[in-house]
């Protein structure tokens, strides 16, 4: 993986890299990224792809309203609010 | 200390609080297991739900630490990182609620690595926890905390998650039992997620029946979660174990964990149980496939951790985007930055199928080479670990060795199988254990072999922490 691939993915996630990040982490992904060409060594024509374990379909349920009593709680965690709007700085 | 045996629940009533604490701040300085620590905070949710509980309180009046990133009501969220230093949880994860339900006390939080993310603790961005057995060395990941605070005896069982071993190698490094159950078995609903199809919430204890009840409480269908499942969905295909399933390939073992391993086989076959060497070649790829997918999922979940909602934000920022990049750029350690940045990468169009949907196709054949190895065995017998526990730091392992040692856990959280780990033979300094698997939702089988190895592999206690409770 060059530099500028780890620059796009790093930008992809919100994470901000500095000059010496990119070259300690870029290492490890770089370790990390040669090691999973192992998994070439597996022939896995005919197999389809296991997403979950157990999970055969989606369970639905009552579309009904469940009240869930914390919402004010909920609220008081963001780190800036103003009633019960949260704050962020100016989008424009 | 002088060996008073004490009822635990004499821990929790007024008279008994006090001593309690003292004993637990006394004996977690050097162990540093528990983050936050409060017997008494959850003690009202307690009493208000057991006049509307009709369940048998098996557990009743019995403290338990909880992992860090299971939500407990009034008490911290941190999953061991910066991120989430401010959040308090304001409600239960079904696990805690269940457990509260049955008479236990949450009592405090415990360390682990950041997001559940290591092999050692070392990864939390708050503290250091040591092996109680041997304080120069960790006590495993990422559940370390909780299986610490059990080996110094500071609470009869904990919960952890087990992501890719999380559970059974800390257990086994701190010589307890620890319970990796089957996928979906309990609610996942309050566990901050790291690796959804991957993770599932279990216990630690040093007393096999305690663990057993915890299961049986904590397990069930939740309407909460989607990927929770009913046990009885199940089909019941074994009632006992008969015959146990060994590697007939374990090279690349430490001298110490192939001698766990031999002592076990020994052990088994004194209980009555036959053995059968087995195969299982894919083994090998289970942690470049592990790894894969477990960066992918964990890139997608811990995008919600932007510094807007909750958790921590940067004192100044330009902009919205910037604001998150700040908050990510420092509320995040090292090793998530690493599995965000893998994760990211594997999931980018034009490197999925070379990555992400071939680790999925592995992750079927690993599944089918598991399911026919059941056909002619009740339980497979596994190292958990091929070193025993490290030492912290330079002297241990690199971030690399550790994750390619994650072999032998890995296969239970790719296959959704439970997984016990048992308290090993004390070898050197630091307790050696050794893991079972079984098929899905069969937790019956590694009980009953676990009660049958009992009396020939106990938990010891650490030499500097001996039973005080119990």
């Amino acid at each position: 993986m060059d530099t500028q691939d780890l620059v796009t993915t790093a930008g992809m996630a919100y994470i901000q890299l500095s000059d010496k990040e990119l070259e300690t982490l870029g290492k490890a992904v770089e370790q990390m990224v040669d090691f999973f060409e192992k998994m070439g060594e597996v022939n896995i024509e005919g197999l389809q792809p296991t997403t979950h374990a157990f999970i055969k379909k989606n369970r639905l349920r009552e579309d009904e309203v469940r009240p869930s009593g914390i919402a004010d709680e909920m609220l008081e965690q963001a780190p800036d609010l103003e009633d019960r709007f949260i704050c962020i700085p100016n989008v424009l | 200390m002088a060996a008073q045996t004490r009822p635990w629940n004499e821990t929790l009533k007024p008279e008994g609080i006090k001593a309690y604490k003292q004993f637990v701040a006394e004996r977690d300085k050097q162990v540093a297991s528990f983050l936050e620590f409060d017997p008494l905070r959850a003690q009202g949710t307690s009493n208000e739900r057991a006049a509307v509980s009709t369940k048998s309180k098996t557990l009743e009046g019995l403290p338990f630490g909880v992992k860090d990133n299971i939500a407990v009501k009034n008490f911290h969220l941190t999953c061991g990182s910066k991120i989430l230093e401010s959040l308090v949880s304001p409600y239960n994860a079904t696990a805690i609620q269940k457990l509260l339900d049955a008479g236990a006390v949450p009592v405090g939080k415990t360390n682990m690595d950041e997001f559940g993310m290591g092999s050692s603790t070392d990864n939390s961005a708050y503290k250091t926890t040591n092996n109680p057995h041997d304080l120069t060395r960790v006590s495993g990941g990422s559940s370390g905390g909780s299986a610490a605070a059990v080996a110094a005896g500071l609470v009869p069982f904990a919960l952890g998650s087990d992501t890719g071993g999380s559970i059974r190698q800390p257990a086994s490094f701190c010589g307890v039992y620890g319970l990796k159950p089957t996928y979906g078995a309990v609610s996942r609903y309050g566990l901050v997620a790291y690796a959804s199809s991957l993770e599932v919430v279990g216990a630690l204890a040093k007393d096999i029946t305690i663990l057993e009840n915890v299961y049986e409480t904590i397990k069930g269908l939740d309407g909460r979660d989607q990927t929770s499942t009913d046990p009885n969905d199940f089909p019941l295909l074994k009632k006992e174990v008969k015959t146990v399933g060994v590697l007939a390939d374990r090279s690349g073992l430490d001298g110490m964990q192939a001698k766990s391993l031999e002592i076990s086989i020994e052990a088994l076959k004194k209980a009555g149980f036959a053995i059968k060497e087995v195969s299982l070649p894919l083994l090998d790829y289970a942690v470049p496939a592990y790894y894969t997918i477990a960066s992918a999922e964990a890139s997608a979940n811990l995008a919600r951790f932007n510094g807007i909602r909750y958790g921590n934000r940067p004192i100044y920022s330009e902009n919205p985007d910037d604001l998150v990049r700040q908050a990510r750029d420092q509320g995040f350690g090292d090793e998530v930055k690493l599995r965000i940045l893998l994760g990211t990468f594997v999931l980018r169009s034009g490197f999925q199928d070379q990555y992400y949907l071939r680790a999925q196709k592995i992750r079927t054949a690993i599944r089918n080479q598991f399911d026919r190895a059941f056909e002619d065995i009740d339980l497979l017998l596994l190292p958990v670990f091929p070193i025993p526990a490290f030492k912290h730091g330079d002297l241990g392992m690199t971030a690399f060795q550790q994750k390619l040692a994650d072999k032998y856990t890995t296969a239970a959280n790719l296959t959704g199988l439970p997984g016990l780990s048992l308290p090993g033979p004390v070898l050197e300094s630091v307790p050696v254990g050794m893991q079972f698997m079984a098929p899905a939702m069969h937790e019956h089988l590694l009980f009953q072999v676990a009660r049958a190895l009992q009396s020939s592999l106990p938990s010891a206690d650490p030499a500097a922490y001996p039973a005080v409770y119990s």
